[in-house]
Order: C-alpha cells, then sequence, then structure tokens
C-alpha cells in the first residue's frame, strides 16, 4: 500500500502539489487524471523519488520512503517518449537493470540474458532482442520500455502519459493489453494521463487533479455518473453548465423553478450541470427550457443539436434520439432536464 | 510540385560558380602554395627542414601542449554542459555567456591576461619569483593560454545536444538502479559520443594551431618555447621560406585530417540523430 501524506511542491513561484493525501491499494490500477498543469506528473515523480517535496511524507507499506532516492525505491517507471538507450540493443535496454547491480547481486550473465528473452516474450516482442530501438514502432518501444521497467522486479509501476506519443489506433490496442496484463501480474501501477478516455477504460480508480490539488478519488463509474464538483463534472465526459440561482431551498433558472437535488448548495449563485443525453424532448409545454436550435448533426444513431437558451447568452449541446425527424435550424425547441448536478459556485448574488 | 522558373537554373549555376570560385581562390590556392612553396627545393630540403632539431622540438612541444589542453577541456567542457543542460541553477545565464568568452575576445588580450596575472610584473609575479615557479615565457603559460582560447569548443558543442536530449535517459537509468557513476558511462556518454568526438577535433585542431595567445606568453625561445605556429613565423621573418612552409605544411595537413574525420563524424553523427527516432 501507497500512502501519500500532506504532499506540497512549489516550482519557484508556481504551487505543483498543494496538501495532497492520496490512498493507493495493492494491486490496483490507479490513474492521475487532469489538465496540464495540475499536478499529476509532479505527484507521480515525486512517488518515483525523481522529485523531492517541499513538505508531506510518501510511505510504502507504512515504510517512509520520502528522502529515499528512486534507486532505492524499487519502481518501474515508464516515460511518455521511452526513453529507451538507443545504443543498446533492446535485449540490452531490458538487461540494463540487472546489469548494473552490484557484483554478488548481478545475476550470472546468461541468467540475465534468458530474463531479457523471457520479458520480452511477455511484452510479445521474443525474438526483437537484437534489434535496435530505432528499428521498432512507437508502440513496440513502449513495450521493451515496459519490459526494460519490468526486468527490476519493482514493487510498483509508475507510468508517466504511456501512450501520448503514440497514435489513436496503436493506444487503443496498446491500452487494452496493458489492462489485461495487468490483470495477469497485479502490479499496483499508477499512471498519468489527461485523456478521461484512456482513465476511465484503464484504471480501477481514478484520481481527478486540477490546480495542484484533488478533485476527487473513485471509480469510473462514480467519477463519470457522481461528479462532485463542476470541475470533474466538466472534465470528465461531455457537460452543459447553466447559471441558476438558489433561493428558498430551490434551484431556479431565470425565475422559474427546476427540480434537482441540491447537493448541499445554499442560497445563491450556482452552476446547473447535465450531460447532453441527460434532456428530453417535451414540445412547447409550459416548464419546458426553450432552445433556439442554432446547429444540428448526425452523431451514431442520435441527433446532436445546438441551441441557445432563450434568454441567457448561453448555448449547450444535447443528444436527441434519431426516431425524431432533426428539428430545423432557427426553430424553437422545448427540452426538459431529467437529470442534472448542482454545483455551488461560491460568489452570492 | 510545380515546375521551378526557367530563371532558377541560371540563378542556381551562378551561385555554385561564385561559391567554387571564391573556395578554390580563398581556400584553395594558398593550401596548393604551402604544399609549393614547401616543396620548391625537393623533398630533401623539406624532410631536412622537418627534421631540423628546433622544428622537432616545436612539434614535440605542440603535441605536448594539446595533450594537457585537450583532455582539460573534455573534462572541463562536459561538466560545464552536463550542469548547464540537465540543472536549472541560479547563475546558469552568466555562466553560459562566460563560456563563450574566449570566442569573444581577442587571443591577444587572451595572452595579456596570463601576464598580468604571472608575469614578472604581474598579480602573483613576486610570489611566483620566491617559489622559482616560472609560468610566462615557459610552457605552463603555453599550456594555459591554449587551454583558455579553446575552452569553448567542447562545451559548445554539447550544450545543445544534451538540452535536446533531456533527462529522461538518465532517470531511467536510475530508476533502473544504476549509480550516478554508471549512468554516465553507459547512457550518457554513448548518447553525445560523437557530438563529443566532433567538438573534440575541432579543439586539438585549435590548440595545435592557436598563434596569438600563445605568442604573447610563449617567450619565442627556440627549440624550449617554440609552438609549431611561433616556429613558422620565425622561420619566415628569417627568410627561410622552405622550411617555414615546410612546417606551415603540417599544420595544413592536420586541418585537412580534421577536415576529413569531422566529415566522417557528422555523417555518423546525423545517422545517429535521424535513426534516433526523437
Amino acid at each position: 500500500m501507497i500512502t501519500v501524506n500532506g504532499l506540497s511542491k512549489r516550482f519557484g513561484a508556481f504551487p505543483a502539489l498543494k496538501g495532497i493525501d492520496l490512498d493507493v491499494r495493492d494491486g490496483e490500477f490507479l490513474a492521475l487524471l487532469g489538465p496540464s498543469g495540475s499536478g499529476k506528473t509532479t505527484l507521480l515523480r515525486i512517488i518515483a523519488g525523481l522529485e523531492f517535496p517541499d513538505a508531506g511524507r510518501v510511505e510504502f507499506n507504512g515504510e517512509d520512503v520520502t528522502g529515499l532516492k528512486v534507486a532505492d525505491r524499487k519502481v518501474g517507471f515508464v516515460f511518455q517518449h521511452y526513453a529507451l538507450f538507443k545504443h543498446m540493443t533492446v535485449a540490452d535496454n531490458v538487461a540494463f537493470g540487472l546489469s548494473v547491480r552490484r557484483r554478488g547481486q548481478r545475476p550470472p550473465k546468461a541468467q540475465i540474458r534468458a530474463r531479457a528473452e523471457e520479458l520480452l516474450e511477455l511484452v510479445q516482442l521474443g525474438g526483437l532482442g537484437h534489434r535496435y530501438p530505432a528499428q521498432l514502432s512507437g508502440g513496440q518501444r513502449q513495450r521493451v520500455a515496459l519490459a526494460r521497467a519490468l526486468a527490476v522486479e519493482p514493487q510498483l509501476l509508475l507510468l508517466d502519459e504511456p501512450f501520448g506519443a503514440l497514435d489513436a489506433k496503436v493506444r487503443k490496442d496498446l491500452r487494452r493489453w496493458l489492462r489485461q496484463l495487468h490483470g495477469r501480474m497485479g502490479l499496483t501501477s499508477i499512471f498519468v494521463t489527461h485523456d478521461q478516455e484512456e482513465a476511465l477504460e484503464l484504471a480501477d480508480r481514478v484520481v481527478v487533479m486540477d490546480r495542484g490539488a484533488i478533485e476527487q478519488v473513485g471509480t469510473p463509474e462514480a467519477i463519470y455518473m457522481a461528479p462532485e464538483s463542476a470541475f470533474v463534472s466538466d472534465f470528465v465526459g461531455e457537460s452543459n453548465s447553466l447559471p441558476v440561482t438558489v433561493t428558498g431551498g430551490r434551484a431556479h433558472l431565470f425565475d422559474r423553478p427546476i427540480d434537482v437535488a441540491l447537493n448541499g448548495a445554499i442560497d445563491g449563485a450556482a452552476r446547473l450541470a447535465f450531460r447532453p443525453h441527460d434532456v428530453s424532448v417535451c414540445g412547447e409545454r409550459v416548464g419546458c427550457l426553450p432552445l433556439l436550435v442554432t446547429g444540428v448533426y448526425r452523431s451514431g444513431g442520435e441527433w446532436r443539436i445546438e441551441g441557445e437558451v432563450a434568454g441567457i447568452d448561453r448555448t449547450i449541446e444535447i443528444d436527441v434520439s434519431a426516431a425524431h425527424p432533426a428539428p430545423d435550424i432557427g426553430t424553437r425547441l422545448g427540452v426538459r432536464i431529467e437529470r442534472a448536478r448542482l454545483f455551488q459556485t461560491g460568489e452570492q448574488p | 510540385m510545380t515546375a521551378r522558373p526557367a530563371t532558377s537554373g541560371a540563378a542556381r549555376f551562378a551561385l555554385i560558380a561564385l561559391a567554387i570560385g571564391f573556395l578554390a581562390l580563398f581556400l584553395l590556392l594558398p593550401l596548393v602554395a604551402v604544399f609549393a612553396e614547401a616543396l620548391a627545393k625537393g623533398f630533401g630540403a623539406y624532410a631536412a627542414a622537418i627534421a631540423e632539431p628546433d622544428a622537432l622540438a616545436a612539434i614535440r612541444l605542440t603535441l605536448l601542449v594539446a595533450a594537457i589542453a585537450v583532455p582539460l577541456n573534455i573534462v572541463f567542457g562536459i561538466a560545464a554542459a552536463w550542469a548547464i543542460a540537465k540543472f536549472d541553477f541560479p547563475g546558469k545565464t552568466v555562466l553560459t555567456s562566460f563560456i563563450d568568452l574566449p570566442f569573444s575576445v581577442s587571443p591577444v588580450v587572451a595572452g595579456l591576461i596570463y601576464v598580468l596575472l604571472f608575469g614578472a610584473h604581474g598579480w602573483f609575479g613576486p610570489w611566483l619569483r620566491v617559489h622559482d615557479i616560472q609560468i610566462i615565457f615557459a610552457v605552463p603559460g603555453i599550456v594555459l593560454a591554449t587551454v583558455f582560447v579553446t575552452f569553448p569548443f567542447v562545451a559548445r558543442e554539447l550544450i545543445p545536444l544534451m538540452s535536446e536530449q533531456g533527462r529522461d535517459d538518465e532517470e531511467a537509468a536510475l530508476s533502473l538502479g544504476a549509480s550516478g557513476f554508471q549512468t554516465f558511462w553507459r547512457v550518457t556518454l554513448p548518447n553525445i559520443r560523437w557530438g563529443l568526438l566532433y567538438g573534440v577535433l575541432l579543439c586539438n585542431a585549435r590548440a595545435m594551431g592557436e598563434f596569438g595567445a600563445v605568442s604573447v606568453v610563449s617567450g619565442h625561445l627556440r627549440g624550449q618555447t617554440n609552438t609549431m605556429p611561433l616556429h613558422v613565423e620565425i622561420l619566415y621573418n628569417e627568410y627561410n621560406f622552405v622550411a617555414a612552409f615546410a612546417v606551415a605544411s603540417l599544420l595544413a595537413l592536420l586541418a585537412l585530417v580534421t577536415l576529413i574525420l569531422k566529415s566522417i563524424v557528422e555523417w555518423r553523427f546525423d545517422y545517429q540523430r535521424g535513426g534516433a527516432g526523437h
């Protein structure tokens, strides 16, 4: 179990991390998700021992490792741009961690070679050991980097944007494969990504970060279905946001009451967040949100409709079943928000 | 691709002719002249001029100075480039500009600096005299001046290369349990080897060919403190043209060998960079 306690780090005047607390369970696949500048890579590098915090502790299984260098932490680290040693063959790259061990701890040469070949088999690159990194594709290189990290039998695997440099197709294949490999090996793993789809598909739990702080920790399901902050709601999945006012225990969208759980919001300004598909068309009846249609696109089996909310200068996107005829641009459409979440914005009216 | 305008053919020809003409006039012709003058009285005179004891002493001294200055600048150059490329620290930009100082200052001034410091009337002159240490008008001064003027070559070559390579490879090696020394020897050095070799070649060429700074501190003692370039000048001033050009031809040969090696290194360097994939 990895425990991070009150971790803070500044780069000059820029606060990269502001008091991070986090538990990583044994065997879990954890994603650190956030936009650039959110501190996710810094957190990963501090856990690795490639960077050191200004305050706070890092513990591996109850043992304080905050001051330990990367070499003494038994972690495997995979870099976005692979960081393969280009003057060495693939097999020598994989064997590197074993070959630099002190005499006495270093296995005999034949055994190192056998281990490297075994790991290359594991990452499905058996027989390519004699090649140089330049002779491999991006996806293959990243698998070599993974085999190299696994060679030292780390207690923790850390991956920094591992698919970031790959093209879309390879990325998808590699990520499925990595998910399966993790399932088989059960090695505690943390990976950093700015791609929410990647985080939701791969991880057991997702840590959403913004501006050096953790916004939410939870399963992909919880992160997507029950975002706990406006940031998470915006960042994960598609989301619309409308300004509302809370008065007398109810939310109002320009003076009309809306049925939505208050989610702890007190009287004042708030934001109403809802997904494009959590909306139904309700004609012109009273109580519907009047929408001026500004764009219609076909998206799979649905119409993606862009519309301006009458009365306020806000555009929202909704999905309606393509069973309906597509509304014409410039016409009015009444919609009903079926599921939404309310977030206090802080500023008072 | 669209067809090129008709004029570009003529323009290209003119440019190429100009470049080749310029090279022939200002570079090739003097080079040929050096060898022609050196061999003007036959190969026997040429060999005798080089085998002359003072000439041999000058060659030995030049080799000695290069053998000291080049390794020192390899160490300094790698250390400075490593610090600048891989770490952030206050005063980094100042250090970077200081590395260029020997390029921007006249070699004569570089020599005078050492005279000012270590000469008989210099800052450390009295102390040196008391301890019977001779720096100026002796070999140590020549070495110091040469180290000074050749310092930027290795560092200049390595800084952009190491900056571009970033820290990932070193961090990967460290995360795999390598020590600092193993990381340098097995990862950093192979990554920079062609750039380093290129810098060393240029550094060596300049160390052997330096005239201005060395001239100021050498004292021109025949057979003792004369390097090859200084020896050439002395012979020339004595109207001993065959001998002057014979020794000069050795320096020209060094330049040619350097050029050829440089081309080979450049070719390998590009190949390695291009094939690296990132």
